[in-house]
This record gives C-alpha cells, sequence and structure tokens, in this order.
C-alpha cells in the first residue's frame, strides 16, 4: 500500500519499496527523513524509542536484514529494497517468540523502555551466533543500555532463549 | 528532524569528485552517517546536498601482491569478516570487532571515520603504524597520502575539497612483522590509543610507533622509535618507559571528559608497553 | 577556560598603547576578526568573529565593552557574542597590561574565554586549543604589525 503525502513541486523524493516485518510497504520518503521518524510516526510503529539520539543507547535498534541499525541515525530512504524487522513483527501471529517469552519468564526487562532493542539485538545476535558465549553475548549487546536491571537478567533472558531455541 | 538537503547518488569518482568542485562546503560526501549525521542533527554543521558514496562501488577488500587494498565504503562490519584479512592483518580486524557497538559497526565505513577524523577514533592509529597510505581520487588523478601526512588536526585531513578518499592500502606485513593495538576508554568513544608495529629478527627493528584518541589527531613517535629500534627485546623492555613518556607528550593529550591531560599522558606509556608485550607474545 | 599571554615588543610603551586604540589595525591582529566598528570612542566595540574547526565554522557578532582604563598601562574589557545558528554564546574577559622593559615594552594578557551551548559539545579540550592558539596568533600580530612599521 503506498502512503502518498502532499509536497512542494520542488521537494525531492524518494519511492522507497521495503519489506516491513514480512509485508511489502511502498512510500516516499525525503532524503533527510530519519527511519526512526518514519516508522515512528509515519508506520505508527512506536516499538523503537527515541532515547540518546547519539547512536549510543540502542533503544532505537531496528533490524535491516537481519542487522541491528541505530534508526535514529539512519536516513529513511537506507531501506530501500531491504527487510525491516521492528519489534512489532518478532511475534508470528500472536505467538510470541522465545525472546519474547524469555524476557517475560525470567523477569529481562523492567521499565521496557529498552527492551524492543534489547530484544530485537539479541535475535541479531543468536541468529548469527546460536551459541554465544556470555562475553560473546555482551560484547554483541555492549550497545544496548539498560538503566533499570543490572543486566543480569538481560543476559539470563536471552541465553534461555538461545538454549529453547537450539533445542528447537 | 534534520534541516532538508538534497541527496545526489553519483555512480562514479568523477561524478562525485565533480559534485564536490562545483557545490564546495554545501555539500558533503555522505557514506555511512555514523558521524556526519550526529553533527548534522546537533546543528553543527548544515550542508544543501549530500552525496552519498556507497554507489560507486568501494566496498571491496583485496589483495595485489603484497599490498592489501581497503574499499574506503567497507563498514567496519565488513571488515571484522574479511576472511583476507583476517589472516594478512588480524591486528586490524581485531580493532574493527571493537569499534563503537554493533550498529555504528553496521552502518560506519572505514572511509567515512578516517575523513570526519573526529580525535576519539581507532583505524587511523593503527593504519600510521601500519605504513598505509590513503588514495585521494578526483576520477581523473589519484594520489596516494601517507598515513602519517592524512590527519592535520581534529575534524581536519589533508583531502582536497573535490577529493574522495576511495582505498586504503596497506603493505602486507611479512612473516616477522608483529604489531598490535590498544585502547582504552570508559566513555562511548576511546580515551587513548596506542598502535606498535615492529620487525623481530633477534633484535627489534622497523618499529613504528602511533598514538591517538588523547590529541586532535594521531601521530606518529618517531623519537620513541628510536629509542627501540636496533635493541633486543630486553632492551627494549628497559626503555620502554620512556618511549612512553616520550609518546605520551608528543601526543598532545588535552584535558577533556575523557580524561584530564596528565592521566592520558599516563595511560600512553601503559599501552605502549602492553602494546609491544601483545605485538611480540 | 583562563589563558595567560605575554609579548615583548621592541616599541615605547605610547607607541603600542595608541595601536591599541586604532580599532581597525588593532581588530586586524585578532585571527578570524573582522568588520570592526567604534560605537562609542574609548568605550565600545562591535566586530565579527569568525573561527573555523575542520567542517566546524562559527560567526559570533560580538560587542566590547571596555570596563576600566588607566592611560598606558591597564585595560580591563570585556566581549560577548552569540551565534544563533549553531546555537552558542561566547563571553571573554579580557586584562591587558602594559609596561616598560628598557625602551621596550612587554605587552601581558590575561584572558577568561567562555564558550556555551553546542559548540561545547564539540570538546572543552578542542576550543581551548584553538583559543589558545588565536591567543598566540594574536598577541604575534601586535608584536609582527608595530615592530614592522618602527
Amino acid at each position: 500500500m503506498a502512503i502518498a503525502t502532499r509536497r512542494h513541486a520542488d521537494t525531492q523524493t524518494i519511492p522507497v519499496s521495503f519489506t516491513l516485518n514480512g509485508r511489502l510497504q511502498e512510500i516516499d520518503v525525503e532524503p533527510h527523513e530519519l527511519l526512526l521518524d518514519m516508522v515512528r510516526d509515519r508506520l505508527g510503529l512506536t516499538g523503537a524509542k527515541r532515547s540518546c539520539d547519539v547512536e549510543v543507547c540502542g533503544a532505537c535498534t531496528l533490524l535491516v536484514d537481519g542487522r541491528p541499525v541505530s534508526a535514529c541515525t539512519t536516513l529513511a530512504f537506507e531501506v530501500r529494497g531491504r527487510s525491516v524487522m521492528t519489534i512489532e513483527g518478532l511475534a508470528d501471529n500472536g505467538k510470541l517468540h522465545p525472546l519474547q517469552e524469555s524476557f517475560i519468564e525470567h523477569g529481562g526487562f523492567q521499565c521496557g523502555y529498552c527492551t524492543p532493542g534489547m530484544i530485537l539485538a539479541s535475535k541479531a545476535l543468536l541468529d548469527e551466533n546460536p551459541n554465544p558465549s556470555e562475553a560473546e553475548l555482551k560484547h554483541f549487546m555492549h550497545g544496548n543500555i539498560c538503566r533499570c536491571t543490572g543486566y543480569k537478567k538481560i543476559i539470563e533472558s536471552i541465553m534461555a532463549a538461545a538454549k529453547k531455541m537450539r533445542a528447537k | 528532524m534534520l534541516r532538508r538537503f538534497r541527496l545526489e547518488e553519483p555512480e562514479s569518482v568523477a561524478e562525485a569528485s565533480e559534485l564536490l568542485g562545483r557545490f564546495g562546503d554545501t555539500a558533503k560526501v555522505y557514506a555511512g552517517g555514523t558521524e556526519l549525521l550526529l553533527a548534522m542533527k546537533e546543528g553543527l554543521v548544515q550542508y544543501e546536498r549530500l552525496i552519498n558514496g556507497k554507489k560507486i562501488g568501494l566496498n571491496q577488500v583485496s589483495a595485489d601482491n603484497g599490498t592489501l587494498k581497503i574499499g574506503a565504503l567497507c563498514t567496519h562490519h565488513e571488515l571484522e569478516n574479511s576472511v583476507l584479512l583476517q589472516q594478512r592483518l588480524p591486528a586490524l580486524v581485531k580493532l574493527e570487532q571493537n569499534v563503537a557497538n554493533v550498529r555504528v559497526r553496521q552502518a560506519g565505513t572505514i572511509g567515512g571515520n578516517l575523513c570526519f577524523a573526529e580525535p576519539h577514533a581507532d583505524p587511523g592509529t593503527l593504519l600510521m603504524a601500519l605504513g598505509a597510505t590513503m588514495v585521494a581520487d578526483k576520477g581523473a588523478s589519484k594520489r596516494e597520502i601517507l598515513a602519517d601526512n592524512f590527519f592535520v588536526d581534529a575534524y581536519e585531513t589533508s583531502l582536497a575539497a573535490d577529493e574522495v578518499l576511495t582505498e586504503i592500502r596497506v603493505p602486507t606485513p611479512g612473516a616477522n612483522r608483529k604489531c598490535a593495538y590498544l585502547k582504552f576508554g570508559y566513555l562511548e568513544r576511546p580515551s587513548v590509543g596506542v598502535a606498535i608495529a615492529l620487525s623481530l629478527n633477534g633484535v627489534v627493528s622497523d618499529v613504528r610507533i602511533a598514538v591517538g584518541c588523547a590529541g586532535p589527531a594521531p601521530k606518529r613517535v618517531a623519537e620513541a622509535e628510536t629509542l627501540l629500534n636496533g635493541k633486543s627485546k630486553d632492551e627494549v623492555s628497559r626503555n620502554l618507559a620512556q618511549a612512553g613518556a616520550i609518546a605520551a607528550k608528543a601526543s598532545q593529550a588535552i584535558s577533556d571528559l575523557h580524561g584530564a591531560q596528565d592521566y592520558k599522558e599516563h595511560i600512553v606509556g601503559v599501552l605502549l608497553k602492553r602494546a609491544f608485550q601483545a605485538a611480540v607474545s | 577556560m583562563q589563558f595567560q599571554k605575554q609579548v615583548e615588543i621592541l616599541v615605547p610603551r605610547e607607541k603600542v598603547w595608541k595601536f591599541i586604540w586604532d580599532v581597525d589595525r588593532f581588530i586586524a591582529c585578532v585571527p578570524g576578526c573582522k568588520e570592526a566598528k567604534t560605537l562609542e570612542e574609548g568605550k565600545r566595540y562591535a566586530a565579527t568573529m569568525t573561527e573555523k574547526v575542520g567542517p566546524f565554522k562559527v560567526e559570533f557578532p560580538t560587542t566590547i565593552e571596555v570596563l576600566e582604563r588607566e592611560e598606558l598601562t591597564h585595560i580591563k574589557a570585556q566581549a560577548s557574542g552569540a551565534d544563533n545558528k549553531i546555537g552558542s554564546r561566547m563571553k571573554i574577559d579580557l586584562d591587558v597590561n602594559l609596561r616598560d622593559q628598557d625602551n621596550n615594552t612587554i605587552l601581558s594578557f590575561v584572558a577568561g574565554v567562555d564558550i556555551l551551548g553546542k559548540l561545547a559539545a564539540l570538546g572543552h579540550g578542542i576550543i581551548k586549543r584553538k583559543a589558545d592558539q588565536v591567543l598566540d596568533e594574536f598577541a604575534q600580530a601586535v608584536k609582527q604589525k608595530l615592530e614592522g612599521e618602527a
């Protein structure tokens, strides 16, 4: 479905065709639009958060072609021809992803603000490395910051999910 | 929100260079955007045009006889996963694995890192110690700039306004060539980085030492190198403290949120010692 | 940030003092400073200060107020300006002293520089280094100008 907006004749727009949570999306963007704003404000997917706005905290993490990016510092047109996953796209028809179940079961969140980013980043980690050591996990997740949990339960949640996912 | 700009997407270096020449400092090359977009978001810089460098095809890693050629638009992620680099330049792979965080590594490019010349950055320091050269290309002509001469000051390189950094060339280290890069930091960006490269053949020779992050730009420290050249491993170990002190002063350490000047200078000395040990072990 | 500079100028004190109040020539010694104007003779002046660090440029329309003045010896002044494009403000407190050394003059000054706003995001360290450079160049330029004319 194309989302059209009215623009001044001189404005440069870039047509962006991409897969969003498994479905084809077509949208015109201006070069200066940020991916986070497009996803939150134009597409209504507010799971990704604007937190530090300088690519440091990971609360805005989205997966583009399966890899984590800082949506706050990514230009929207960069997803043309790619697949994008937001936290809203992780569950399968209402059935939670093992990572989501694990975060609930193991108390991997408190306020929940960092959690969409945490879960997406850990999905990228496990897709790449289904059996990470704790050191490998910490290295990969280094850029996702949590102010509430002290990280221990986040690590437990990810490790438990990894174990479950390997068993499948 | 960013201010509006036009996106140009040249498909050749010549085209990019022409655009840069034509639009001067109202235009800027845009690669991963991990530094540029931050500065633009802060309102510290404004551009009417961004010139996307990602359609020119500058993201290959190849070997040409004894020279490794790294495309400027290679992302840190591509470099950390390069089989060729892992075989020939594992010190660079280790450096790339530890740049910033996984998201910055996904988007950020080595060329963008070098050209933005943020003082608190890693690659420049190691490339200096490796004797790397940067290829500055206008399309019709190009030149090679030795890494030692690439960094002029904080946020300033010796690239001309219409030159595009297309490639970084590193002479493949021989079997006896040892190198290491160590960094220290507790904020998001590194506070101090020290690189050493040397040949070990009974004695230590052809030493190259570079310090970065602490001062406005990475620096070769020839005076420290002289202290270690031609010496046995033991003699070198005895001279390391003095070499470290020289390197510390050469780093032009600035007091800032990353640490006080004397603290950074101290860390330079510590890292030089450890980098030597890491290189020869 | 505090800076202290001192320069020996091989010219008598009266000449240096006179030079300081010759606004156009004096301002020309400040790197990146242009469009000097006298708003109130001896009391208020205006100028535009520009500086560049890599791709970052600032332009501060600046007002300079002379707060104290002791003939041939001492000036206390304050310069302030704002770059609204970048969102930064600058304030400099300047204490200038002249004294004799034989037939020559020792010109010394203490500058207290405050930069507020977005520029500070660039890093206190970079700004400090830049300010230090500018003040060094300024002191040298005054010396060259005066000695050149001697």
